[in-house]
């Protein structure tokens, strides 16, 4: 085959990809309202993808906090404006490390065993199952692993961005030598609620929790139901996740701004 | 075919299926097979490997629909129904997986629970005693504790099985129900088909290959080959039918009416040789 049709080919196969996996989300936004009666599931699920995920997001969000601090004040040193570390270190995580790191992490540690589970349970007839069984699989699996992932992300977030300035704080001013209340003030005169946090941490991690979450659960039920299906469909899960949360992380901070 | 159907439930039969045409992936499935399932009987399915017998069970419950035919069941046509609709008739339909398909997150007590607590809003003392009565039945009460991973081949099946009737369906299907077991396992899930069919009246359809275990609990058996019902009766009438399809299939013969080798090209040819010279 000559590279113009593989290419063609190619291209049909992601459109067709994008369209299912949007006509997915319209059967899983159908099937919340069902799936409340399923509460414990839910909370079963943010346990899962949230409280278990909270190890790993505490560690990066320290070491990205304090390796942020350690370039900057090397930087900012040559200008004389190491009083400047902690607000830039803020602006830094709140508008992008945080959500950008925290939803690439998520899709890593959540995303890839929300992916593997489901696509395990479709290839041993589990799904089948409860279809047999007149329970709705949309509402009782995928919508409450759904909505754990897009209450999850935003919380995992905000432990990100604290234990991130924590970590600035802990090289600036703990080992570098930055004045305590300098780096505090200079951090809270610049950084705005809505601008900032809000606009950066909030709306931007709900979107990259649905996108993620959406991409897991959409390849752990469409996969193969065999061993080879569902390791593609766990790297998929990464790979889709990690472009699509750059891609729109350009297109919500060129609409934030 | 397609027509005349009458879907008006039948007192003898339960299951009527009448000119179902499947293809998948161009391969003719069923070829305007016709068919019945008798009630408060046990039918087995039986045919040579990828005939489509559990394609067959998956008509019957609507997983699959097919591309012509009916399929009724106690007076629904299935293909016709709605999700919801077919969600009803599900919940009065038990269904065995080959693999048992328990929910690996719960134990043996939660997994025969789970269709009572989507279902119904009962007490969970009532509950209890349901889903205790029914691991009774299959002889694992004292497992009602125990995880999927912890449970062998043959008990797993018999939990499942406990799973299929907590609701006292009107019909289950048992998808290759004997594979894999052990003799005395074999024997238990054969015991317990046969109990639950005489003492409940529950019509059992079985796909299965063994056929001492079908001579022992079927009460009619029908064997599909090339998309239709190419032979059927009783045990002992069907064993001695002597079709060249009966004689190949239950005398276990290589090669007959289902050929040995799957459909290929010149073997000389394939081989690089021409003209039948090397």
């Amino acid at each position: 085959m000559s590279a113009q049709p593989m290419r063609n080919n190619l291209v049909l196969r992601s459109l067709a990809q994008i369209g299912a996996c949007a006509l997915f989300l319209l059967q899983i936004l159908a099937a919340i309202p069902r799936s409340l009666k399923h509460g414990r599931e839910t909370v079963r699920q943010l346990w899962f993808v949230g409280a278990m995920s909270l190890t790993i997001i505490m560690v990066c969000g320290l070491f990205v906090g304090m390796v942020l601090a350690l370039q900057l004040y090397y930087v900012l040193s040559i200008f004389g404006g190491t009083a400047a570390s902690g607000t830039v270190v803020a602006l830094a995580i709140y508008r992008e490390l945080g959500p950008v790191v925290t939803a690439l992490l998520f899709a890593g540690r959540a995303g890839t065993s929300v992916t593997a589970e489901i696509g395990l349970m479709r290839a041993t007839d589990q799904i089948a199952a409860m279809e047999m069984m007149a329970v709705d699989p949309i509402a009782y699996v995928i919508a409450p692993r759904f909505l754990a992932g897009l209450i999850a992300m935003p919380l995992l977030c905000c432990v990100f961005c604290a234990l991130g300035i924590f970590g600035g704080h802990l090289v600036g001013v703990t080992w570098l030598g930055i004045d305590n209340g300098t780096f505090w003030a200079n951090m809270t005169s610049t950084v705005e609620l809505g601008k900032d946090v809000i606009n950066g941490v909030l709306w931007k991690s709900v979107v990259f929790g649905a996108v993620v979450s959406l991409i897991a659960v959409f390849q752990g039920y469409t996969t193969p139901p065999t061993s080879e299906g569902v390791a593609y469909a766990t790297t998929r899960t990464v790979v889709a996740s990690s472009i699509a949360i750059l891609a729109l992380d350009f297109v919500l901070t060129a609409f934030l701004m | 075919m397609t027509d005349s159907i009458s879907t008006q439930p039948d007192s003898d039969t339960l299951v009527r299926i009448r000119g179902l045409t499947t293809v998948l992936n161009g391969k003719t499935i069923f070829d305007a097979l016709d068919l019945d399932i008798p009630r408060g009987k046990v039918t087995a399915i039986m045919g040579p490997s990828g005939t489509g017998k559990t394609t067959l069970l998956k008509h019957i419950t609507g997983q699959m629909r097919g591309d012509a035919g009916d399929v009724v069941v106690d007076g629904n046509n299935v293909p016709t129904l709605s999700r919801e609709k077919l969600f009803e008739l599900r919940e009065r339909i038990g269904y065995l997986f080959q693999n048992s398909a328990l929910l690996t997150d719960f134990d043996v007590f939660e997994n025969v629970a789970f269709p009572l607590r989507q279902h119904t809003r009962l007490p969970e003392e009532l509950i209890r005693n349901i889903v205790l009565t029914k691991l009774q039945a299959v002889g694992l009460r004292g497992a009602a504790g125990l995880m999927p991973a912890e449970l062998s081949g043959g008990m797993a099946r018999r939990v499942a099985l406990a799973r299929a009737i907590v609701f006292d369906p009107m019909l289950i299907l048992y998808d290759e129900p004997f594979v894999g077991l052990d003799p005395i396992a074999l024997n238990q899930v054969l015991i317990l088909i046969r109990t639950l069919n005489e003492t409940l009246g529950i019509t059992s359809v079985l796909v299965a290959h063994e056929l001492d275990a079908i001579k022992q609990v079927a009460d009619h058996i029908y064997l599909i080959a090339n998309g239709k019902v190419v032979a059927q009766g009783d045990p002992r009438t069907i064993a001695n039918d002597g079709s060249p399809w009966t004689r190949q299939f239950f005398g276990g013969e290589a090669d007959g009416p289902v050929p040995f080798q799957y459909p290929a090209g010149d073997y000389a040819a394939s081989l690089g040789f021409t003209g039948g010279k090397a």
